[in-house]
């Protein structure tokens, strides 16, 4: 069984895809926007902005989703990001480690 | 100090908490002016000489200015200076703010994470801070939920209440009134209790808001509250008198203050300048100023503020200039703020035309833009929108690019609900003027915001007339609104919006906000239609099939699907609505419809590569997403819905299909895969390690030692165990004897132990001849780092610099891994160094070190410079700074070269540090260098004239550092001078710098003091964080004093320096630090919340033997900490070190202690106690011992015999063998009658006997045995002896015992228990094959010989490994899976090839499959 989940996990980590966080997003600007500012670094897998539910705007944030670390270099070569007038401000996502049980006889 | 307060204008803002607002920032010009004039009063205070003066001033003029510049954009130089851009950057902050109208400005939360839990302080704190105001949600916000909370707090009462005046611009002040009633009256229900401070603040929100009040009803209802006013309260009660004109209840008050014998300070003064005008008389007006004078008090900028201001009501623009003129000439103050609120009055009192010519005198910099905004904010709230424009556009020429100004302003114009052309007009100029670069954005944002429906759509019109985009998100907030109402129409009014202005009604849209208002999708689709509002977009059809989708509901879907209406839609869009759908559901017939339509509608494969692709995708991404329980448990489903798929022809990928397969394989459903057709394996490989742990007492290992070298038997292990024990008992001579003696047979391990041995004993000689033996430099083989740290140590003592420097060389070639505890032994070798003042040793030292490159803390650095300082050769301290930093990017010991040269007064060097500081830091940062020095050495002239720098603000970190220094070093003056000079620096957090005093206090027990600083607190309206009351309460409290407010319940947090206190426990205990960790707990204020560090301290000391501190803490711990007991690891580790120690007593005390507290003590702990007992032929307290264990010894899983066997051992050490017997046979005896019954095995009295070369005893008990076998058929005590004989390698003597006695050979779950034994321990092997030989043919030989491998794996014997192994196969002895993994394992580690197919599981997957086999079968 440990080894069954071992290669599923193998699998998902073999077509992860590799984040932007981007906060400071302008208000104005929806996914759509965003994915087609980002296009230009690579092609965009997923953008996900979160909408607050309660209030109809959005939170600010997103994430940006390539699926090569190469892409997310090329995005970070650009010293500054400017989307309708606002700055964006970038942050790589590290990537969440799942957790390995450390199993001494292995 | 004057009352802060500028009562009146209802413009200035109160400082709630921290914020103080700056009121030193002027014009350039006036800057730099100030910043000469500051440096030449410093400097002069250090220089005689005039021409040395001279040469600092060019330094010091440009000292300012960089600071007050937009961030240019170099790379951020290291260290602090990141902090100064940050800091630079807050003084452009205020623009960048302005759009982002939700979020207040929270920067600085960042660097103060300790206060997460009084968010609502926080906030609003950050919020005045930055900006001078709080925005009316957040109050109401915050005050729902302080109210929710139910119990409100002192403080936060406070800071609601505080928050209800002046920095509540955009309230008129008679809401402002009524909002502070409301909380006054909602908290008192609450459950709030009011204190002087509250009453205060009261007093300050109806002046501020210019409230008109009876005085003496007040005074009257403080006095029925049994509240007493202080001198706070009657400054504010002459202001209220004031406010009115009325001097005859001013001068009651003030005949009264004066009977108190209270200082009359400037604010009262200021008052009464007010009051005698609003009373009409000017002249007495006047006429104050030099009446205070006289009194000796200097009129202030509160004042002149409030003689301006009486002016401005009379419109008397005349005597305004000549008063300003006169204060510029001879004050020097800057007077941009006090002349906005000129502006307010001159403005409310109906003098508009006045206002232009006092507006051209301010300087609009860019400190001054909080108090612009304010300005025009409050301006906008009493209906002067156009002089507010007009003093927003003051501000222009500070704009930049890439920053929009005026947003607020727009944002307040839409809250008044301005009308549209205004709003048009306002606009318009902005995007003229290139202030703001989205007016019309911006105030749509702001009309969403609101909620002005009607207007967002008129703002969205007029952009679409000016061309910009319309984007259908603009309308969500809109939607959203309507939704909480409930308002139907509402929502198809925005829709009809939205179609007429082409704003694109896309999926989102109808998903996330129009369905959810209808109860499914028919009635909305119905609905939208019957309204008109169906407009039939892709947007609208992708929304009703993901909805439907969503819902679990497949028919839907099909039917949508397959709907000739249905627009062209790309499957992607909708294809994770879909698979959640189909998990949903078992009908095998839609899944392979959908799927079919999928794969043949072109509609919903628009794009290449086409449908067997996307289905291929599709497919892949359903199992993907489905658990593996969710396979497993649709497998037949799949499978059906596979054959379905492949009938309808459908065809996929082979990437894909390999893809699924994968997946398939994981999941564990192989069938499946079969109907996939493909199939893919994988397996992991894993090693084994097997774990080794050996550990004897000296005397034993030198006997087996010679026994096996005289056995011609390899020696190496034993060896080597023999060092290590003698290392551990700090055998230093003996080691080495040993290693003499036995050269041949040392191994690397023992090497290394004994190097260290000879560090430890300061035998440099010894312990180099060693390395260089053993260790040399051109080997591969290193030390551990520890080690290299131990050599360098006893090298550097011994002066060999040489040696020690090549050392750390090696270190670096051979990569040796440093740790923290590395770093800290090289800190400490190079303070020893510089301590000495060996300024060559350090540097070379130093040098070596920072090659290895793992100098990451600054701290390693300072002895660089400590070494100059200790021989007070400053020139040289400097120098070596400077090339410290050039070197490493640090300056350690700064501080300490600053004030050395302020007490030197040596200008020269000091204006080079700072030089040196300003260009690689920052101006900002050579400031507080400076102010700290000047501090630190009693310079406070000095220090405030430092501080008083136009355009420096609150350094946070910086001001924490020099607080908790003074704290550390007790330096009360000090630190009281750092709190008052900071008063007025802006953004300075004052509560910090109030808990930081208190926190003094505390450890001085100066309650008097803490006391006034309450009062200090109040006068300066700084709402206290709760902690700061806490702690103010606990100084109170401890010193017997009453506490004259409500002491805030608990909040778990601890007072910072308790928490760092224990931060710094815990570390010190981890770094085996045990003693400095100590001394830090003696210091500490003990209470609750040190409960486990309490404990771990004591783990700690006692590991380190350090008995007598242990039960200090413990002491300590039980008196202050309610109901604190050792944990039982704690209390085990105790035990064992009070056995050590021979205080039996104590220990048997420490274990009924555990034992009655409900807790186990560990099987250690008991064991020890017992053996020491027994040694000590203590029977009354082995006896008592017994009792108090009862039933806890099986618990423990310790053998029920042990307590009599050990008895029965006391008995012998008494040399009285018959009364051990006559204890023990009985119990020997009924204990086989009886299962249940203690005492069946003698085998710990046998070893010990044996052990012991007690023969005469052994034969005693030898006796007894056979006795009981022969005569009550009790066969343990045999079977026990010939174990016995046989651990003891008398092979005869047990072959005798089994000839007479062949009843042993059944006893075989002893004999099992015997072998699994003796395979846990190298250098046993030889029990077994004495087994073997002795009963062979009683003995599981499969276990047998399983032991056996074990045990010469074990001894690291591959021969004999081999060899058994090759016997077990001419024997046909089978071998379970773990014995072959094991063994596998075994012969991989030592390189050897393996005869049979390893097992492809791990060891542990074995081990668990065995005994799960075992628990089935039992």
């Amino acid at each position: 069984m440990a080894a069954a989940s071992v290669v599923r996990a193998a699998g998902r980590r073999s077509r992860r895809l590799f984040d932007i966080f981007v906060a400071e997003v302008p208000w104005t600007v929806s996914s759509k926007e965003l994915k087609e500012y980002f296009s230009q670094f690579g092609s965009v897998q997923r953008c996900q902005l979160p909408f607050d539910r309660d209030t109809g705007f959005h939170r600010r944030y997103c994430w940006i989703k390539f699926s090569t670390p190469e892409e997310v270099q090329n995005v970070l070569q650009k010293d500054s990001h400017i989307l309708e007038g606002s700055k964006l401000s970038l942050q790589q996502q590290s990537r969440r480690r799942r957790s390995q049980r450390k199993n001494p006889r292995q | 100090m004057p009352e802060r307060a500028l009562s009146g204008s209802g413009l200035s803002a109160s400082p709630v908490r921290g914020m103080v607002r700056p009121r030193h920032v002027g014009p350039a010009a006036a800057q730099r002016r100030r910043a000469t004039h500051v440096l030449r009063a410093v400097m002069a205070a250090l220089l005689s000489s005039a021409g040395r003066l001279r040469a600092l001033r060019p330094r010091l003029s440009p000292l300012l200015p960089p600071l007050l510049r937009p961030p240019a954009a170099p790379a951020p130089p290291p260290g602090p200076a990141r902090h100064i851009m940050n800091q630079v950057r807050f003084l452009t902050v205020a623009p960048q703010e302005e759009g982002n109208v939700k979020q207040e400005p929270v920067s600085e939360v960042g660097t103060r994470p300790s206060w997460q839990f009084d968010w609502a302080l926080n906030k609003v704190d950050n919020s005045v801070r930055k900006t001078g105001r709080i925005p009316k949600a957040l109050l109401l916000k915050i005050f729902q939920e302080v109210s929710k909370a139910g119990c409100p707090g002192s403080n936060q009462t406070l800071l609601l209440l505080q928050s209800c005046g002046a920095v509540l611009p955009e309230v008129l002040s008679p809401e402002r009134t009524e909002l502070a009633h409301m909380i006054w009256d909602k908290m008192k229900e609450l459950g709030a209790v009011y204190d002087t401070s509250h009453y205060n603040a009261l007093l300050k929100v109806y002046l501020q808001n210019e409230h008109k009040f009876s005085p003496t009803e007040f005074l009257a209802r403080m006095e029925e509250a049994n509240v007493q006013p202080n001198r706070v309260t009657y400054q504010r009660l002459i202001a209220a008198y004031c406010n009115e004109g009325d001097i005859e209840g001013a001068s009651k008050i003030l005949g009264f203050m004066k009977s108190k014998d209270l200082p009359i300070t400037e604010a009262v003064f200021s008052s009464l300048v007010k009051g005698h005008a609003r009373s009409g008389d000017m002249k007495s007006a006047e006429n104050i100023l030099s009446v205070m004078r006289m009194a000796g008090v200097e009129p202030g900028p509160d004042t002149y503020l409030s003689l301006l201001n009486v002016y401005a009501e009379k419109g008397d623009v005349d005597s305004i200039k000549k008063t300003l003129e006169q204060v510029e000439k001879t004050e020097g103050y800057l007077m941009d703020r006090i002349l906005m609120q000129v502006i307010f009055s001159l403005a409310k009192a109906g003098f508009p035309q006045h206002i232009e010519g006092i507006r051209e005198r301010i300087r609009f910099e860019r400190e001054l833009i909080p108090d612009v905004m304010n300005l025009c904010l409050t301006l906008i709230t009493h209906g002067f929108e156009d002089i507010s424009f007009s003093i927003l556009k003051s501000l222009g020429h500070l704009s930049r690019e890439d920053t929009d100004q005026g947003s607020f302003f727009l944002q307040h114009c839409v809250n008044r609900d301005l009308p549209m052309s205004k709003l048009k007009q306002f606009c318009k100029e902005l995007k003229e003027a290139k202030m703001h670069s989205a007016p019309l954005p911006f105030i749509l944002r702001c009309a969403l915001e609101a909620n002005k429906s009607a207007l967002a759509i008129d703002v969205m019109k007029m952009m679409k007339e000016e061309g910009l985009p319309l984007r259908p998100h603009y309308c969500w907030p809109l939607l959203v609104a309507y939704e909480k109402e409930k308002n139907l129409k509402g929502i198809f009014e925005v829709l009809k919006s939205m179609h007429k202005l082409g704003v694109d009604l896309d999926a989102e849209t109808y998903t996330d906000y129009v369905f959810k208002n209808f109860a499914d999708i028919e009635t909305a689709h119905a609905q939208l239609k019957e309204n008109g509002c169906l407009f039939e977009s892709v947007g609208l059809y992708l929304a009703e099939l993901r909805s439907e989708a969503l819902q679990g509901r497949l028919d839907k879907v099909l039917s949508i699907l397959s709907s000739a209406n249905t627009p062209a839609l790309d499957c992607r869009l909708f294809r994770n609505s879909l698979i959640l759908a189909f998990k949903r559901s078992d009908d095998v017939q839609l899944w392979s419809k959908i799927t079919e339509l999928l794969y043949k509608d072109e509609r919903y494969c628009l794009t290449p590569p086409g449908p067997t692709e996307a289905v291929g995708y599709f497919l892949y991404h359903l199992i993907d997403s489905m658990s593996d329980s969710e396979v497993q448990a649709k497998e037949e489903l799949l499978r059906q819905y596979f054959h379905q798929l492949k009938k309808m022809n459908v065809v996929i990928p082979t990437s894909h299909y390999s893809g699924i397969c994968r997946l398939l394989d994981s999941s564990q459903v192989p069938e499946l895969i079969k109907d996939v057709r493909l199939l893919c394996h994988k397996k992991s490989l894993s090693t084994d390690n097997i774990p080794e742990s050996a550990k004897s007492d000296v005397s034993a290992l030198e006997n087996k030692l010679e026994k096996q070298k005289a056995e011609n038997q390899p020696i190496t292990d034993v060896l080597k165990q023999l060092i290590l024990a003698l290392c551990e008992e700090e055998n230093m001579q003996k080691a080495l004897e040993v290693k003499a003696k036995y050269e041949p047979d040392m191994v690397v391990g023992g090497y290394a132990a004994l190097i260290n041995l000879c560090c430890r004993h300061d035998n440099v000689e010894e312990a180099m001849n060693l390395k260089e033996k053993v260790f040399p430099r051109n080997s591969p083989v290193a030390l551990d780092s520890g080690k290299y740290v131990a050599l360098i140590e006893v090298l550097e003592k011994h002066g060999r610099l040489e040696d020690a420097i090549n050392i750390l060389t090696e270190m670096k070639e051979k990569d040796v891994p440093i740790s923290g505890r590395t770093v800290a032994s090289f800190l400490h070798i190079l303070n020893a160094a510089a301590m000495r003042g060996e300024v060559e040793r350090v540097n070379r030292l130093h040098d070596a070190i920072a090659n290895l490159g793992l100098v990451q803390t600054a701290a390693l650095h300072a002895p660089l410079i400590t070494v100059h300082l200790e021989k007070d050769d400053m020139p040289a301290a400097l120098e070596a700074l400077i090339s410290c930093y050039k070197k490493y990017g640090k300056n350690p010991q700064l501080h300490n070269i600053y004030c050395k040269l302020v007490e030197k007064g040596d200008a020269d060097l000091l204006q080079k540090v700072s030089d040196f500081i300003s260009r690689e830091y920052g101006d900002m940062m050579a400031l507080y260098d400076l102010f700290f020095a000047f501090l630190q050495t009693g310079k406070y002239k000095e220090a405030k004239k430092v501080i008083e720098t136009p355009g420096l603000r609150a350094h946070s970190g910086r001001l924490r550092w020099f607080a908790k220094r003074c704290i550390l070093g007790e330096q009360m003056e000090v630190l009281e001078q750092l709190v008052e000079l900071t008063r007025n620096l802006f953004d300075c957090d004052r509560d910090e710098m109030y808990y930081h005093l208190l926190e003094l206090c505390d450890s001085n027990k100066d309650w008097g003091k803490a006391e006034a600083i309450w009062t200090k607190i109040q006068e300066e309206n700084i709402v206290p964080r709760e902690k700061t009351l806490i702690l103010l309460a606990n100084i109170l409290k401890k010193n017997g004093q009453v506490v004259p407010f409500e002491v805030p319940k608990g909040s778990p947090e601890d007072s910072t320096s308790a928490a760092t206190g224990e931060l710094e426990i815990r570390m010190l205990c981890k770094q085996n630090k045990v003693k400095e960790a100590y001394s830090i707990f003696r210091k500490m204020q003990k209470d609750e919340s040190h409960r486990r560090c309490c404990t771990m301290l004591v783990k700690a000391l006692l590991a380190q033997d350090f008995l007598d501190e242990a039960l200090d803490v413990k002491r300590i711990a039980e008196t202050h900490i309610k109901g604190f007991t050792l944990n039982s690891a704690a209390s085990s580790l105790l035990i064992i070190s009070q056995v050590r120690r021979d205080y039996l007593k104590d220990a048997l005390a420490v274990l009924k202690k555990v034992l009655d507290s409900g807790m186990l003590p560990t099987r250690q702990a008991v064991f020890a106690l017992t053996e020491a007992l027994a040694e000590k032929r203590d029977i009354k307290n082995l006896q008592v011992l017994g009792g108090i264990l009862g039933d806890v010894t099986k618990s423990l899983g310790l053998s029920g015999s042990l307590i009599p066997n050990a008895i029965a051992l006391a008995h012998t050490k008494n040399n009285d063998l018959d009364a051990a017997v006559k204890y023990l046979e009985p119990l020997l005896i009924s204990g086989a009658q009886n299962p249940d019954q203690a005492a069946r095995s003698i085998s710990y009295l046998l070893r010990k006997v044996s052990e012991e070369g007690l023969e005469p005893a052994l034969e005693k008990f030898g006796a007894m045995a056979e006795r009981l076998a022969g005569q009550c058929g009790i066969y343990k005590p045999v079977t026990d002896l010939f174990l016995q004989y046989i651990s003891a390698d008398r092979v005869d003597d047990a072959r005798s015992l089994i000839q007479k006695w062949d009843a042993i050979a059944q006893e075989k779950r002893t004999l099992g228990r015997f072998m699994a034994g003796s395979a846990t321990k190298p250098g046993q092997a030889k029990r077994i094959e004495a087994l073997l030989e002795l009963i062979p043919e009683h003995l599981n030989l499969a276990v047998a010989y399983r032991y056996l491998l074990r045990c010469y794996e074990l001894d690291g014997d591959v021969a004999s490994v081999k060899a058994t192994y090759e016997k077990t196969k001419a024997k046909n002895i089978e071998l379970n899976e773990i014995s072959l993994k094991s063994l596998a394992t075994f012969l991989k580690q030592v390189g050897e090839p393996v005869p049979f197919t390893e097992p492809p599981e791990t060891f542990k997957f074995y081990a668990e499959k065995w005994k799960n086999r075992r628990l089935e079968a039992s």
